[in-house]
């Protein structure tokens, strides 16, 4: 197992982008090599020495065991983990865009909120973010109709606007309130939300499934209640308590579901 | 009161395009004494007085902020040499404005971004721009004005108010005018106008439904359900009884030929890009039933150019960073007001635009801050923050070039006058900046 460790020294007002620090580039650098590894800064190409000290601990020989631990601010570090394949990143405070877009393995964790797109397109992987998320978590890039298709998202506090926009598979978690437009032309997948969601939730949804277990205001016109249900068993385990079931969105003919709790 | 017409003119420029808003209404007749502009017909009352007035508040030679904060006048070398130093020291240079500027200098500017890394922006980042992007994501369904004029009978205004912002829409392209299969004008037309304010536009509409504020998404989503055939549990959507909306899709689905027109009143409140991007399909689904179509009331008579410029040569519409070498797009990233509330811009150029009106209060503070650069005609606030000043010449009246109209149709734009005497197009201006950090970079080369 190999760790290597990022300590910022020296915060940017223009965010840094952070493409190139990702276990798979690094795992068999040397000190020096990580030093002199490239960043990018506003139109600027410069050296990740000049605002962090790198410290590495042991040896492994592929990328599955490094771990990458990013300290100091890093509310203006964009791009953490950005299609990321395998290894482990942890990000020690507040986080910028991008984190874990377009990820497809391998873990990210950051002890804080993220910015907006993170997870956006993401195929694989697991993104936990201990603090909240803001806009387009999960969802699609612009233009572009396939948003997350696989991995796991876990959010333990809330989410912002247009969660899991355009989502084809995998499974987010929101453990705290979501704001509008959740799961908008979602395709497939599972988002489950344990807070309160504000209105338009899975708008022109076609397949997938919605669970929420705080309140929503009012459901969409394009979806129908088909049943409640006590102690449903979704996706493999039991939620406990009454739901009803939606299906929709019917302005597209969509078969979504999504349970709500009563 | 009622103005006399203008008769001390000596000569008249007939077909010129006005350089006001997206109408670009080329029809209009410049009443010319010495030289000098005395008068304007066709123009609406907006467009003409921008004209008339032309002269008033008139940046005449290039000017530089001295160090005791006053701006004074400077030589073209002096003002474009500081200019060339400041955007090739930059980090993060922002370009924001072009919607008042031609399609010629608009790709000169392209090419200055993408030399200095920086990122290109206009207005559709605070009107259309999610418009834009819902365009992008499902289509839509295009038009052209004259299209509307000799064919729709059907008109709908979604959260607009061209009678008060693009006043001769409707005297021209899809109310009052005649059409090839529209002989009785006004007769043959039903205007319908959706949105939550008894605006000048609804009352001139045969009908006016009154929606609430921020509820675009859950109404154009039941629209939709009605004209699947689809029964509604409730009495009312968002504010609207069912009966009315029932009657608006009897209305819309025996359409000859619909026109929609939307607003900000659709694009910038709650929902934003997923409110037109469900009107959009809202219209899709007309077509099954009839010929629908739809276009966003731009404003700016060349910020749709912008747009088809960008779009053209990166793919992105607006809001395009150039910073990595190649061109990137995001929302709340890489458009100007997001860079100025997370205080990122280390130099910022207004070309024919005036951020000190259109931008909110606390992305002002960051433009207190860092050099800034104006390229306009007019004082204006944004003057009282910039550094240096470069004033240009005005298209379509000192100065000829393209603008597309809001229909994406590209009008030339002539020459009327001869520019101020110390003034430059911004085309020319745009070229010099691009030679001079051309040489700053091979000297930085080398």
């Amino acid at each position: 197992m190999r760790i290597i460790n990022l300590v910022m020294t020296k915060k940017s007002a223009i965010s840094l982008e952070f493409d190139n620090i990702l276990p798979e580039l690094l795992f068999d650098k040397s000190v020096n090599e990580i030093r002199e590894t490239v960043i990018y800064r506003g139109n600027k190409e410069e050296h990740l020495s000049q605002y962090f000290d790198v410290k590495i601990d042991g040896t492994c020989v592929d990328a599955d065991n490094c771990t990458i631990v990013i300290e100091g601010d890093l509310s203006r570090v964009k791009r953490i983990g950005f299609a990321m394949t395998c290894g482990k990143i942890i990000a020690d405070s507040d986080v910028d865009f991008h984190v874990g877009a377009c990820m497809s393995g391998g873990q990210i964790i950051v002890n804080g909120d993220a910015e907006s797109y993170a997870g956006r397109e993401m195929t694989g992987g697991l993104l936990e973010i201990m603090g909240s998320v803001k806009e387009f978590c999960g969802s699609s890039y612009a233009g572009e109709w396939r948003g997350m298709s696989g991995g796991q998202i876990i959010v333990h506090k809330n989410a912002g606007k247009q969660l899991a926009d355009y989502m084809m598979g995998g499974n987010i978690h929101i453990k705290g309130d979501c704001d509008i437009l959740a799961g908008v032309h979602m395709s497939g997948g599972i988002i489950q939300i344990d807070g309160n969601v504000t209105q338009w939730l899975g708008g022109q949804m076609k397949k997938g499934m919605i669970i929420l277990n705080g309140k929503i205001d009012k459901m969409l016109p394009g979806f129908v209640l088909e049943e409640s249900v006590y102690h449903p068993f979704i996706n493999g385990k039991y939620f406990i308590g009454k739901y009803k079931l939606y299906s929709g969105d019917k302005t597209v003919n969509g078969r979504g579901k999504i349970w709500i709790k009563e | 009161m009622i103005e006399k017409p203008i008769t001390d003119y000596d000569e008249e420029v007939r077909n010129c395009s006005c350089s006001y808003c997206g109408n670009n209404c080329d029809d209009i007749t410049y009443l010319l004494k010495d030289k000098k502009i005395v008068g304007v017909r066709h123009a609406c009352r907006i467009g003409a007085s921008k004209i008339i007035n032309d002269q008033d508040q008139r940046l005449l030679s290039p000017l530089i902020r001295n160090e005791e904060g006053i701006l004074e006048e400077t030589t073209w070398d002096i003002a474009l040499d500081m200019t060339a130093q400041l955007l090739y020291k930059s980090d993060r240079p922002v370009f924001y404005g072009w919607g008042e500027t031609s399609v010629e200098a608009i790709k000169k500017g392209i090419k200055i971004a993408e030399k200095t890394g920086a990122v290109m922006d206009n207005q559709s980042t605070i009107c259309h721009g999610s418009s834009i992007q819902a365009f992008q994501n499902v289509g839509h369904p295009v038009m052209t004005l004259g299209e509307v004029k000799n064919r729709a009978d059907v008109i709908v205004y979604v959260g607009t108010n061209p009678m008060d912002d693009h006043p001769r829409h409707l005297s021209r392209y899809t109310t009052f005018p005649e059409g090839f299969f529209r002989k009785n004008g006004r007769k043959d037309r039903t205007i319908i106008t959706i949105d939550p304010k008894y605006t000048n536009t609804a009352k001139v509409s045969d009908e006016w439904i009154q929606f609430n504020m921020n509820e675009d998404y859950l109404l154009f989503d039941a629209l939709r359900m009605l004209l699947k055939g689809e029964s509604l549990d409730d009495d009312e959507i968002a504010g609207v009884p069912i009966s009315q909306l029932e009657n608006l899709i009897k209305i819309m689905k025996n359409a000859e030929y619909g026109a929609l027109f939307f607003g900000l009143g659709v694009s910038q409140t709650l929902g934003k890009q997923k409110n037109v991007d469900m009107l959009i399909q809202l219209v899709e689904d007309l077509n099954r039933y009839s010929k629908w179509s739809m276009l966003p009331m731009r404003g700016f008579f060349n910020v749709s150019g912008f747009n088809i410029a960008l779009t053209s040569e990166t793919g992105y519409p607006y809001g395009v960073d150039f910073s990595r070498g190649y061109p990137r797009f995001m929302v709340g990233e890489t458009t100007t007001i997001d860079l100025l509330n997370r205080r990122e811009p280390d130099f910022f150029m207004a070309i024919s635009a005036d951020p000190g009106v259109q931008f909110p209060g606390y992305t002002i503070k960051h433009l207190v801050d860092i050099p800034t650069i104006q390229i306009d005609t007019h004082w204006g606030p944004y003057t009282e923050l910039s550094d240096i000043v470069l004033p240009s010449t005005r298209v379509g009246v000192e100065t000829e070039g393209t603008a597309y109209r809001m229909d994406s149709i590209p009008l030339f734009m002539k020459k009327v006058i001869d520019k101020p005497e110390n003034c430059h197009s911004d085309e020319w201006i745009l070229t010099q900046l691009y030679e001079r950090i051309e040489i700053l970079k091979q000297e930085g080369d080398d």
